[in-house]
């Protein structure tokens, strides 16, 4: 166990009443990170999508270079990326502190926010067999929470 | 490179990439007091992070590459044998221990993925 983990560890057992500490209470500081790190990415991905979709709209240039400047230059592109760059921060800070075995299929949830979003702002229609996977992987991820947290450092 | 080959290359960089970044996090750690900008710049600075950046761009475009060629509902649940993959390189190169709860997990969030995937 790491010196960190250790810390966390004492200061939940001196958070704890006296004499209940073996109900070692766990701090979810670094799974609300990943929350976060999946929110904004999803987010990012989001807003590029609907610059792409309004540039599309307005009509693309021909040619490549041209084609990569009017990406490049859409603001709801540019606001995505930035976005997506905290996420993608967040993620970095969250691997610090966690097995990465342990936090890569988190991220799955990237996918939930992404299919649900899409459906709220863009209209898309959400399947039976979709919803049933968006159940699915957040039953994956509480398991993960749950059971594979040990010794995660 | 054919369309399937990028698309599997992406996932195996991509992992590679998450696993990368795990070294150089735990090689540059917060040293006790230090400010999170400090470590963020020091970050910058570390070969691990600049090859983390570097796979995960390249697996990025592969990946972009890839799905304007094939139909993004049967290369989206394929993502998912990156958690496999990654599993299996964190226990090989950086040691950490899968129990099988975490295969369990990891598991479950594959199906799910391919649930959301498929139409």
């Amino acid at each position: 166990m790491s010196e960190e983990l250790m810390t966390e560890t004492h200061a939940a057992l001196l958070a704890n009443v006296p004499g209940k500490a073996s109900a070692v209470r766990r701090t979810y500081f670094v799974e609300l990170v990943v929350l976060g790190s999946v929110l904004f990415a999803a987010t990012g991905h989001l807003l590029i999508k609907s610059g792409l979709n309004s540039l599309r709209a307005a009509g693309l240039p021909s040619g490549l270079v041209p084609r990569l400047m009017s990406y490049a230059f859409a603001p709801a592109v540019i606001c995505g990326l930035l976005i997506y760059g905290i996420g993608t921060a967040l993620w970095v800070f969250a691997v610090s502190k966690r097995d990465i075995s342990y936090l890569f299929p988190l991220s799955a949830l990237n996918y939930v926010v992404v299919a649900l979003g899409g459906s709220w702002l863009f209209g898309e229609q959400i399947p039976a067999t979709r919803w049933i996977g968006i159940l699915v992987v957040f039953g994956g991820v509480w398991l993960m929470q749950q059971w594979g947290f040990e010794e995660s450092q | 490179m054919n369309a399937m080959q990028m698309l599997w290359s992406s996932i195996f960089l991509g992992g590679i990439a998450q696993i990368l970044l795990k070294c150089g996090v735990r090689n540059a750690r917060v040293s006790s007091g230090e400010k999170l900008g400090h470590w963020a710049l020091r970050l910058l600075t570390s070969w691990w992070i600049w090859a983390w950046g570097l796979s995960f761009a390249v697996a990025t475009v592969l990946w972009l590459l890839a799905v304007s060629q094939i139909n993004i509902s049967y290369a989206f649940p394929l993502l998912s044998a990156g958690y496999v993959l990654v599993a299996i390189l964190s226990r090989i190169f950086l040691g950490e221990k899968v129990s099988w709860k975490r295969w369990a997990a990891i598991v479950l969030i594959c199906l799910g993925v391919v649930l959301i995937a498929n139409q």
